[in-house]
């Protein structure tokens, strides 16, 4: 699909004011002495069809954000509105568990790694048999058939469904992860980190397969990842988040080269580049990641931003709309020049 | 100290120089051939690159020539030559000629060399520091054994080689315990510890991968400028071609236990003359190519390490081989341009049989 197209589907996830908190406990009493806002206020839509890539450093809450987008983790506040194929636009923060059930076989997820993500006692087999049975979705010969389509799908021989996961390399793991997130013909695929634990000459296979089965099933990716190359890559569009936050927000070509929020530049000028002619210094970030516990006063980001003027450090940026679909979390997005990733 | 012959040299070119080194590990499962033939010069005071995938063999032959290979694992053939600056009285230094692998890996001989002359940084700071000893005991435990220094002084040069690691507040820090800091914090102190004793060779054993992009950056600039300052040779191993390009002066390329391409950082990535080099750097996305192209994976997996390939190691993934060729025999290095070495059926006829 290209991008034109893209902009004119329909949404299939509408995220607003999302947040999840989880309770620092202490002491004997495991009294509680603070809070981790691990996600804190993230407003993102999806559109059907498309990638949407979610970058950060570790810790700013990028899986938490996924999770919860799934309700694997209750959300703390904010409207989680899902486009059901049958049911049409749910609202999935207020469903219950029985509710639930009906709308989970189309949101699925797939695992960064893939030697913990899959049982070792069970069969190939059975992983990916797993959700069909669960769902009453075939059985018998039936099912072995389904599971054997699924294998060849995501390009294994489906003579090895009866072997156990400890025979497969961390590649063919990845596929076996992915085709039990395809079995019940899902909508939406959370890809947490699906490349970060593979080789690099693995890494373009599964890609590439990610690729080909959107094409060929319709599918829509929330593309969570640290590594912008790979980012870049598969994304359509691009969110950046720091301390629970969405910072920016825009196509993926927007975000890489004309970026409006000083994270973004910072994260882009420090990816080193496999170009030996384009060394250049990364903008030196001072201090560390700022802490979800105590997230500083205003723009979260203003200890480490060289662009930081007094009203950073006192009053929250709204995140606003700065050009037609390019969101940002800044008081300067208007103004500020900033260098893209090559600049 | 037996082993021992002195060069006329005063000064050196070289610092390590390593000849066909073979190591294999004696498992129950077999015998697993991790270095088959590795040769590679490590000159003084460069940053030399060492890349290649998981199991190829790059953290195994920076741990042979710290002499570090662990159990069941075996120097099965091969040379390590150290060449060392020595002072003499008058002021003058010469080197002298340290064969490595006759020495006893637990003898008194390798370990002045080892932590003095030659230093390692790994991946995960936080194993390989002391959960239970402060940054400045650890860091002082080198400096004292090392050099002939009290307490006292030797807490004074872990403040200053902290400083210099970039690490704020070095006075508070050498009295902290390694969970105490962050990720970047724990691989500046690291760094630290390595330094202290102003070692020749630095190994960084994938020392950024574990760190978020932005302190990555912080670290490989840091070691940019700690490089040129001390004038130590740094061998950067990685699997990341991004971090070669922006940090290495010369890149040799790895695959199954052999070097396959080795040469200047420019030519590697602009010249690649190896199949499996070009491969490597057709498979990653490159950041900023505004190119939505397919990637072009390497096909196949990289083989089982107990596995025995008959021929060239890359053949069954190559889309260059030479059938009766390639399947045959191993292709011998060759020199394809300056100080660019390949090993390939491409660019030679000559190769050695082996099985």
């Amino acid at each position: 699909m290209d991008k034109a197209d893209l902009m004119q589907q329909e949404l299939l996830l509408d995220v607003k004011g999302l947040k999840k908190y989880f309770p620092v406990q202490s002491g004997l009493l495991r009294r509680t002495v603070g809070t981790v806002r691990a996600v804190d206020g993230v407003d993102l839509f999806v559109r059907k069809g498309e990638t949407l890539g979610l970058v950060g450093e570790s810790g700013c809450g990028k899986t938490t954000a996924g999770r919860t987008i799934l309700r694997l983790l209750q959300p703390t506040a904010g409207e989680i509105r899902f486009n059901d194929p049958k049911l049409g636009w749910v609202n999935l923060e207020q469903m219950s568990r029985q509710e639930l059930a009906a709308v989970r076989p189309n949101m699925q997820i797939i695992f960064q790694d893939p030697f913990s993500s899959l049982n070792p006692r069970m069969t190939v087999e059975r992983i990916i048999a797993e959700p069909l049975v669960i769902n009453k979705v075939a059985k018998g010969q039936e099912l072995k058939d389904r599971v054997a389509d699924l294998l060849r799908v995501v390009g294994m021989r489906p003579e090895y469904m009866s072997r156990y996961p400890h025979a497969f390399s961390g590649g063919q793991r990845q596929r076996i992860g992915i085709a039990r997130a395809l079995a019940l013909n899902p909508k939406l695929i959370i890809c947490d980190e699906p490349v970060s634990a593979l080789d690099v000459s693995i890494q373009a296979q599964v890609l590439n397969l990610l690729e080909d089965l959107q094409a060929q099933f319709d599918l829509t990716y929330i593309f969570i990842a640290h590594d912008l190359s790979v980012v870049e890559h598969i994304s359509d569009r691009v969110a950046v988040m720091y301390v629970g936050q969405i910072v920016e927000l825009a196509s993926t070509d927007e975000l890489y080269y004309t970026p409006k929020h000083p994270y973004t530049e910072a994260l882009m000028a420090a990816v080193p580049k496999p170009d030996p002619r384009r060394r250049d210094r990364p903008i030196k970030l001072p201090g560390e990641v700022a802490s979800p516990v105590n997230p500083p006063s205003g723009c979260y980001f203003h200890p480490r931003c060289r662009y930081a003027r007094e009203v950073c450090s006192k009053e929250a940026p709204a995140f606003r709309e700065i050009t037609p679909l390019h969101y940002a979390r800044c008081h300067f997005a208007d103004e500020l020049k900033l260098r893209g990733v090559v600049g | 100290m037996a082993n021992q012959a002195q060069s006329p040299a005063t000064t050196r070119d070289l610092v390590v120089r390593v000849r066909d080194l073979h190591v294999y590990f004696f498992t129950d499962l077999g015998v697993s051939r991790a270095l088959n033939g590795v040769s590679l010069d490590i000159p003084a005071g460069k940053v030399t690159g060492v890349v290649g995938e998981s199991g190829c063999g790059k953290s195994v032959t920076a741990l042979s020539i710290m002499r570090l290979v662990p159990h069941p694992g075996r120097i099965t053939k091969g040379e390590i030559l150290l060449y060392r600056e020595r002072e003499k009285q008058n002021g003058h230094s010469i080197v002298e000629e340290v064969n490595l692998t006759d020495l006893d890996p637990q003898g008194p001989v390798i370990r002045s060399i080892r932590g003095a002359e030659l230093a390692m940084i790994f991946q995960e700071p936080m194993t390989s520091l002391n959960p239970s000893y402060t940054i400045g005991d650890q860091i002082m435990e080198a400096i004292l054994l090392h050099q002939k220094c009290t307490r006292k002084e030797a807490e004074e040069r872990a403040v200053d080689i902290l400083a210099r690691a970039g690490m704020p507040n070095p006075k508070t820090v050498v009295r902290r315990y390694p969970h105490e800091l962050s990720g970047g914090m724990r691989q500046r102190a690291m760094i630290a510890m390595a330094l202290s004793c102003t070692p020749s060779v630095l190994f960084a054993d994938e020392p950024t991968t574990a760190l978020d992009v932005t302190t990555e950056a912080q670290i490989l600039d840091l070691m940019r400028e700690l490089q040129a300052a001390m004038g130590m040779a740094i061998v950067f191993i990685t699997h990341n071609l991004g971090v070669v390009a922006q940090m290495c002066d010369t890149v040799a390329v790895m695959y199954l236990g052999r070097i396959v391409e080795q040469a200047p950082v420019e030519p590697l990535f602009y010249e690649p003359q190896h199949p499996y080099t070009r491969a490597l750097l057709r498979s990653i996305p490159h950041v900023g190519s505004r190119t939505k192209a397919r990637l072009e994976p390497i096909r196949g997996v990289v083989p089982d390490p107990y596995a025995t390939i008959q021929g060239c190691p890359f053949h069954p993934r190559c889309d260059y081989r030479k059938p009766g060729v390639c399947d045959v025999r191993v292709p011998a290095t060759v020199e394809v341009g300056e100080s660019h070495t390949v090993r390939c059926f491409l660019y030679t006829e000559q190769g050695e049989d082996n099985g």
